[in-house]
């Protein structure tokens, strides 16, 4: 099975990630994806929610904080600014209260909480969270790619949900429970309707957006999750408890792609020791993501001779993730 | 007796009746549904008394309706207890 066909049977598949340890080409990835489908006339959004985002270097184009960018026709790309998106957040909050209660200016107690708030460390992730939630939810594209932080992160984002889920369960039940003694109330006091609780409305619609991002990332129908790994010892030890972390999230694992190869004909020139050591071991270890992954493996890429940056590079590196001319 | 006097004679009673039966039920209904708030704004505001509650970027969602009662809750949750208050 090779990565086309992964593509071509699976169409429904419009969200698309890559996993793996820091820097072994999961933005490389996301970007070639997105320009091997914008060419095939999808229209793509391939978006970052790493805070030290490597989007914009890679299409050489500042992205960040700015939205979805256009980066080529169908292709556009996104680096989510957490900080602005936790400002906005906090403004709203105000402005909400203000308007609720015609107030002139936020009591101070209740401003210092909003301020403390935003200081606690799973906030940004938590905005972040939210942020892709509004992604995902919106459907204006055909495919979504994420590119995802390096692997404890990824897994921490993907527990966030079920830990929010719980949270909203607990706080919903009891919000319930509450009505029904406003209604038993207003019976006994022969009042008309209850007014409508807003806090409940309000958690109902947190528990949607939650449950209906989260339901996208698990679902093997619609979302295909590759790791990225290279031909060394500790990259393929530390996948595999990767790979076995995520099934524990249920996060469905549609492949490995094996990066950085050292083209193998290289051998036959001559070249120096320290080359041929290199492709040595690497050929070692290709026997044993053969034994381990088999035939999960769904692409090899070459090492290039220069970084991947800039469209005529990303597209390269489409062409050897999908088969096309190098 | 006219309609008029029969009419506020019927409230009357049915007031009556309420105070009797229906009353201390309700106040009962409220009294619990006030604790129960108050738990509520625990359970997502906490941290607002140095309690760290899982997460604050949800709960800020909803501090805005619990605003008014902010205060209240503070000063019950905040309340000190100690054998004086059993005596007294």
């Amino acid at each position: 099975m090779s990565l086309l066909e992964t593509f071509k049977k699976n169409p429904d598949r419009r969200y698309i990630m890559f996993g793996g340890k820091g820097g072994l080409g999961k933005t490389t990835f996301s970007a070639a994806t997105a320009y091997w489908l914008a060419k095939q006339g999808y229209k793509v959004l391939v978006f970052s929610v790493d805070p030290q985002a490597s989007l914009s270097d890679i299409f050489k184009c500042d992205i960040f904080g700015r939205g979805p960018v256009e980066i080529m026709p169908n292709l556009f790309a996104q680096e989510i600014d957490a900080d602005r998106r936790i400002k906005e957040y906090q403004q709203e909050i105000r402005q909400k209260i203000l308007d609720m209660y015609g107030m002139e200016k936020v009591p101070e107690e209740i401003e210092n909480y909003i301020q403390a708030a935003a200081a606690e460390p799973a906030m940004e992730e938590s905005a972040i969270f939210d942020a892709v939630v509004d992604i995902v939810i919106s459907g204006d594209y055909d495919y979504y790619i994420y590119d995802l932080v390096p692997l404890g992160h990824a897994l921490y984002y993907l527990s966030m949900a079920s830990v929010y889920d719980e949270w909203i369960d607990k706080i919903t039940a009891l919000r319930t429970e509450m009505a029904e003694y406003d209604k038993v109330a207003a019976v006994m006091k022969r009042s008309k309707d209850t007014e409508e609780d807003q806090i409940l409305r309000e958690l109902q619609d947190i528990k949607y957006r939650i449950n209906s991002s989260s339901s996208i990332l698990t679902d093997k129908e619609k979302t295909a999750f590759y790791f990225v790994v290279i031909p060394e010892e500790m990259i393929i030890l530390d996948t595999r408890k990767a790979a076995d972390l995520f099934q524990k999230f249920q996060v469905p694992l549609s492949g490995y792609i094996v990066n950085r190869v050292i083209p193998t004909e290289l051998a036959q020139q001559n070249i120096p020791d320290y080359l041929r050591n290199r492709i040595e071991m690497q050929k070692r270890y290709m026997t044993e993501i053969d034994q381990v992954f088999g035939g999960q493996v769904l692409a090899q890429v070459p090492e290039f001779e220069r970084d991947i940056t800039g469209l005529p590079m990303i597209e390269r590196v489409a062409n050897a993730l999908f088969g096309g001319e190098a | 007796m006219s309609e008029e006097e029969k009419k506020s004679m019927l409230e009357n009673l049915k007031s009556i009746l309420y105070g009797m039966a229906g009353h201390d039920m309700a106040r009962y209904a409220l009294k619990t549904r006030g604790s129960m708030e108050h738990l509520f704004i625990l359970i997502t505001m906490g941290d607002l008394l140095g309690i760290p509650i899982l997460p604050p970027y949800y709960s800020l969602r909803l501090l805005p309706y619990v605003v008014p009662q902010i205060s209240t809750w503070k000063r019950r949750m905040l309340r000190e207890k100690d054998l004086t208050d059993a005596l007294a």
